[in-house]
């Protein structure tokens, strides 16, 4: 019975390992082509073995262009972010906890915006843009980003919401708390994990979001993703600034990611009270 | 006005549907103050659903709430002035108990929270727990909150659904016998939903029994034992419960297959059901019997014996305090009290006055 419980361990490292080394290689690449020179970059078979140099970085932190776009993705994806919440926590309790005609036509309405997919709407986006004047700003991509993110916030808030025991509400009002104070006071602060993973989704979009931030903006509003493809050239692509850049972009999602990894397990796992 | 006759409650005509289904029909009810209700029946009879009509947190299909005489059909929960236990407690799981007890008092703009709170939570003894969250406490200790929550304000009525349900044997007793005690010292009114008749036979001034979603009688504990109006309420009031036997009255007598020629003051011809306690039937020791029953088990209670009988193919149950001396499958002389005894229509189930 030990040998088989040691067999059954082993079993399950040895998966976990394969699925870890199988996510985390092309992050470890990326690490290791950043601290190669552009000529190491290319070498064919590739260089496992190399002495790493940190010009690269020396390089891109010195590029204001890499920290206009840093900065035009903070401002998005913070924006982005609080303008779903915003707009999409309230809409959901309204969806999760009162009963009115064509409440469920409005939860299909508002998930249908992902039915097709964003390229589909780049077009229509692009002309209202123009016509409004928002190509190229911040405003404008947010928007767009908004547009994308609020199904998402919805149905899992609302799920969130479903979820939690109506007893408690209802004694809220037996208290004589009004209808707003019982959503501020208590059914958004027991609900704060899933406000706080589907914000960390929400974030995590908008900073990664390529299609619509290529398209919607130019110099002024671009975004990492953007940014960082200027260094795929029309005659070579400088492979090892490239890696340094998108690592310098990802750092920030990664620290972001440990600080909150608990409550977003949290609140993508278990319900409203536990 | 005397106040002990003021009407606190007054429910008239609701019912409520639920799309299609109707779960409560036509129903009446006036609660004094002072007075201890319990709503009383099986799950599913609309009791509890009557309740959340009182407390707003339901809107009935028709029909008028009054309460101290104001119609509040239009007002919402908060603005109806009760306080209600839910049977899951319905605490605020983010707010530590004091805060849960502070909560009521802050909305209501009520001074000297720290005292009542205080006041409360030593009377209900949860003052050792405070400072903790709900999840940290054990479930007699959550309802305990859930109580003090209800009493740190004073509303004209307490409404209470199922709150002891959820708690084991021994500590139902303990809150069935405080609560009783709270009613009397706060001397205010209270309606208690549950399906428990030994509670509702314990705690009530006055039963409201309910079935399929309408009410079978009103009564205190005492008129609901002694005189059921229907063979539904003489089966649920009673633990044991009635018996009942099948049989047939011609000319001021009872005749079923076993028992003949019993004296009623009925001289109708109907097929009708006996209607007997268990209490109120005798093992005859003097060779005087109204009918013999097979025996089929009993068991040992402590004061006394359960014996469960057979006639023809159909159990009912005598309690006895006298030692079993009998065998199963042995055949025991049974006396029935004349006094006791009912008469039920055998098709609509209502009682025949005899």
């Amino acid at each position: 019975m030990n040998s088989k419980f040691l067999v059954k361990k082993i079993t399950s490292y040895l998966l976990i390992l394969i699925f870890a080394v199988w996510c985390l290689f092309p992050i470890y690449w990326l690490l290791a082509t950043s601290l190669k020179t552009n000529l190491q970059t290319n070498a064919d078979p590739p260089m496992f073995i190399f002495k790493p140099i940190i010009d690269n970085y020396r390089l891109i932190i010195q590029d204001p262009d890499i920290w206009h776009v840093f900065f035009n993705s903070l401002i998005v994806a913070s924006g982005t972010t609080f303008f779903s919440l915003v707009l999409g926590v309230p809409a959901a309790y309204v969806l999760a906890k009162f009963k009115f005609k064509g409440n469920s036509d409005y939860s299909f309405w508002i998930l249908s915006t992902r039915m097709a997919p964003p390229i589909a709407m780049l077009i229509p986006f692009y002309v209202m843009y123009n016509n409004f004047g928002i190509l190229d700003t911040h405003i404008g991509l947010i928007l767009a980003h908004i547009s994308l993110n609020l199904s998402l916030v919805v149905w899992i808030m609302r799920g969130f919401f479903e979820d939690m025991p109506k007893e408690i509400e209802e004694s809220s009002y037996i208290d004589g708390a009004s209808y707003l104070n019982t959503f501020y006071k208590i059914s958004l602060p027991i609900s704060r994990n899933g406000m706080v993973a589907v914000g960390i989704l929400c974030f995590l979009f908008s900073w990664n979001e390529f299609l619509m931030a290529l398209i919607l903006t130019d110099d002024n509003a671009k975004t990492v993703p953007v940014g960082i493809s200027k260094f795929v050239g029309y005659q070579l692509i400088k492979w090892a600034e490239l890696a340094a850049s998108a690592m310098f972009m990802i750092v920030p999602i990664f620290i972001f990611l440990v600080f909150f990894q608990k409550q977003l397990i949290k609140g993508l796992t278990m319900g409203a009270i536990r | 006005m005397d106040s002990k006759n003021q009407i606190k409650l007054k429910l008239v005509n609701i019912s409520k549907k639920f799309d299609l289904t109707e779960v409560l029909r036509d129903t009446n009810l006036e609660v004094k103050e002072k007075e201890f209700i319990v709503i009383l029946g099986p799950s599913g009879c609309g009791k509890t659903t009557l309740l959340r009509i009182i407390a707003g947190l339901e809107k009935q299909t028709s029909g008028e709430v009054f309460i101290e005489n104001i119609n509040v059909n239009k007002k919402d929960p908060q603005d109806r002035d009760i306080s209600m236990v839910f049977q899951n407690y319905g605490l605020y799981p983010h707010m530590k108990v004091k805060q849960n007890l502070e909560y009521p008092l802050k909305i209501n703009k009520v001074k000297n929270k720290e005292e009542i709170i205080s006041k409360w939570a030593s009377k209900v003894k949860i003052i050792e727990y405070l400072e903790r969250y709900p999840k940290q406490l054990s479930g007699g200790q959550r309802q305990r909150v859930a109580l003090a929550r209800a009493l740190v304000r004073s509303p004209k009525i307490y409404l209470m659904d199922e709150p002891l349900s959820n708690l084991d044997a021994s500590l139902r007793l303990e809150m069935r016998s405080e609560l009783k005690h709270l009613h009397e010292e706060l001397g205010s009114t209270f309606i208690y939903v549950t399906h428990d008749q030994i509670e509702a036979m314990t705690l009530a001034t006055r039963i409201v029994l309910m079935n399929n979603g309408k009410i079978e009688q009103i009564g205190t504990p005492q008129e609901l034992y002694s005189s059921p109006s229907n063979v539904f309420i003489g089966s649920f009031i009673g633990s044991p419960p009635m018996n009942f036997i099948e049989g047939e009255i011609n000319n001021s007598f009872f005749n079923s297959n076993n028992i003949k020629d019993l004296k009623v003051n009925n001289r109708n011809k109907e097929k009708v059901y006996l209607g007997i306690r268990p209490d109120d039937l005798k093992i005859s020791e003097n060779g005087i019997y109204d009918f013999k029953a097979e025996l089929f088990s009993s068991e040992y209670l402590g004061d006394g014996y359960l014996f469960t009988l057979k006639l023809d193919e159909k159990k009912f149950l005598l309690k006895s305090q006298k030692i079993n001396s009998y065998k199963t499958s042995e055949l025991i002389p049974i006396m029935i009290d004349k006094n006791k005894f009912h008469l039920f229509n055998f098709d609509s189930g209502n009682i025949i006055n005899n």
